[in-house]
């Protein structure tokens, strides 16, 4: 797998970001939950940003992973956001019919920071 | 191109001006030669090349060594060669007396133009066939500026069938007339999230006073629209819902409970300056807003 | 512009199906295909090319362009000599699934292209024919 295709995945403030390559393979998917999965335990981050501006592709399974794995995030106690999804992508899901769960999708990964610190903040304020 | 013989003393002249038939013959041949944006070229009454030029060469990509003897169906495309294309232009141009087409053909490096072809059948003074002339025209370029213009054609109809207008920062306005069928309903999701994205914002109005009548179809096609713009991460706020259209959804059992819809654009409007945290009573000064 | 007529991706591993939508990419953006309709067409080829992996184990896809007087198209053909579809009707319709997955693609296909054609039967293997005409 080249470098180019791979997943990035770092922990921005109080979340994971999860950027996805162009068109990753099925094992680069996969990678996603995986990955995805053990940093949450491992870091305890408050939910998952993914990153899907540069994809150009989501087909079922591309879909089926990321609902399922903004559930398991969401049985963790934590929170997914899409964000950068690209219109010929999100014309195509649609007309395909998938589902991506519950999540939340925003326009930019600046979005998602903001909206991430913004839930942590009423959170905060509520305890 | 006529070869224009001036005579300052009448006929008795003329004959002094005439080119020999060597001469003409050589100045026709630099004639051929020099023209740049014609490939002239000669065909036996098989189709096999016999003569070529450097405009040829600069069309085709063959030198004269590497092309002499061959067969002309090389510069045509394989489904063209497959077709028989090549046969039927010889006959027709053998018994019409010329054949002119346009078409893809191809290089010697395999890459494809548009070419403006024209085949004459060569004959001697007994009517017996020679051969055949063959020019050709690369138009690639008048092609494709074709094409581009066509591309804005659509563009402008595209833009006149699916109107899509900032009304606000953040809000683009999109007053749907008519109605929704597949065909534009794709056309609709494709330019307003376009202009969502290239203009940052993040709400859409759409509304459908200008549209007569609702059906499953067109509700379906308007929940698809709403879908896929929230995916980008703005979302639709449906407006000029009127009573009858209200009265026909719920009758059809369609569930937009998901989206918001208001009855009046100014409704919408209002929900969607709310969505983007601004106030109604936001003023703007100096070209700075200021939120009372 | 030079178009190749025909190719063909064999599907015999789940990384193929990546190889596929790759090899279908570059040849639609070759025939001048828009940005939404590629994105139709790879989609599609994904989910195709994965029915062929999941249901058969193995398969191939064939594409080759069409011309219809000005009119450019793509043609796909995912081949299997797999279990073949008991019911292609209702393969087809919306919702359907046996894999306890999200359907078997075919519907979604079907939306995304212009013309879906199958030809299966049990014992007999599967061949699923779509395509794509460019809007000119």
């Amino acid at each position: 797998m080249s470098a180019a295709e791979a997943i990035s995945v770092i922990r921005v403030r109080n979340v994971l970001l999860v950027t996805m390559p162009g068109d990753p393979d099925d094992s680069t998917i996969a990678a996603l939950q995986e990955r995805a999965l053990d940093a949450m335990s491992a870091e305890h981050v408050r939910g998952l940003v993914l990153d899907l501006s540069k994809v150009e592709i989501l087909d079922s399974y591309f879909a089926r992973t990321v609902a399922e794995t903004a559930q398991m995030v969401g049985l963790m106690g934590g929170e997914t956001i899409i964000a950068g999804m690209r219109p010929s992508v999100a014309i195509t899901a649609t007309e395909l019919g998938v589902t991506l769960g519950r999540t939340r999708t925003v326009m930019t990964v600046d979005h998602a920071l903001d909206l991430a610190g913004r839930e942590l903040a009423k959170e905060k304020s509520r305890r | 191109m006529t070869l224009q013989i001036e005579t300052q003393h009448g006929k008795r002249r003329e004959n002094e001006h005439k080119l020999t038939p060597e001469a003409s013959q050589e100045l026709l041949q630099i004639l051929v030669d020099n023209i740049k944006e014609y490939a002239i070229l000669t065909l036996d009454p098989n189709g096999r090349v016999t003569t070529w030029t450097p405009a040829a060469e600069r069309l085709e990509g063959y030198r004269a060594e590497e092309v002499i003897g061959k067969h002309f169906s090389i510069f045509y495309t394989k489904e063209d060669f497959e077709g028989g294309k090549c046969e039927q232009e010889l006959e027709v141009a053998a018994r019409e007396g010329r054949f002119e087409d346009e078409g893809w053909r191809v290089r010697k490096d395999g890459s494809r133009f548009w070419a403006n072809v024209m085949i004459t059948a060569l004959r001697d003074s007994n009517g017996t066939l020679k051969g055949f002339g063959k020019v050709a025209r690369d138009m690639t370029d008048r092609k494709q500026a074709d094409e581009r213009l066509r591309q804005q054609n659509r563009d402008v109809l595209e833009m006149a069938t699916v109107p899509v207008v900032q009304v606000w920062e953040g809000i683009l306005l999109v007053p749907l007339i008519g109605t929704l069928d597949s065909a534009r309903t794709q056309q609709l999701m494709e330019r307003l999230l376009q202009r969502l994205t290239e203009t940052g914002s993040q709400v859409a109005l759409v509304d459908i006073t200008g549209v007569p009548t609702i059906d499953t179809q067109t509700a379906q096609h308007l929940i698809e629209t709403i879908k896929a713009v929230r995916y980008i991460g703005a979302d639709v706020v449906l407006t000029g819902v009127r009573p009858v259209i209200a009265q026909t959804l719920v009758h059809l059992g369609v569930d937009l409970s998901s989206a918001t819809t208001r009855a009046s654009l100014a409704g919408g409007l209002r929900v969607a300056l709310d969505l983007l945290d601004l106030h109604v009573g936001a003023v703007v000064r100096d070209g700075r807003m200021l939120v009372q | 512009m030079n178009i190749q007529d025909r190719g063909e991706v064999k599907i015999e591993t789940e990384a193929d199906i990546a190889l596929a939508r790759r090899a279908v990419r570059e040849v639609a953006a070759k025939m001048g295909f828009g940005i939404t309709e590629t994105a139709r067409i790879v989609t599609a080829v994904s989910e195709l090319g994965r029915n062929v992996h999941k249901y058969a184990g193995s398969g191939v896809m064939r594409w080759c362009t069409l011309r219809n007087g000005e009119n450019a198209g793509l043609e796909l053909r995912f081949e299997d000599y797999g279990p073949g579809i008991d019911d292609v009707n209702e393969a087809l319709r919306e919702g359907y699934s046996t894999g306890g997955g999200l359907g078997m693609g075919l519907p979604g296909a079907k939306r995304l292209m212009d013309q879906l054609d199958i030809q299966s039967a049990p014992g007999h293997g599967t061949t699923v024919t779509v395509r794509k005409w460019r809007r000119l």
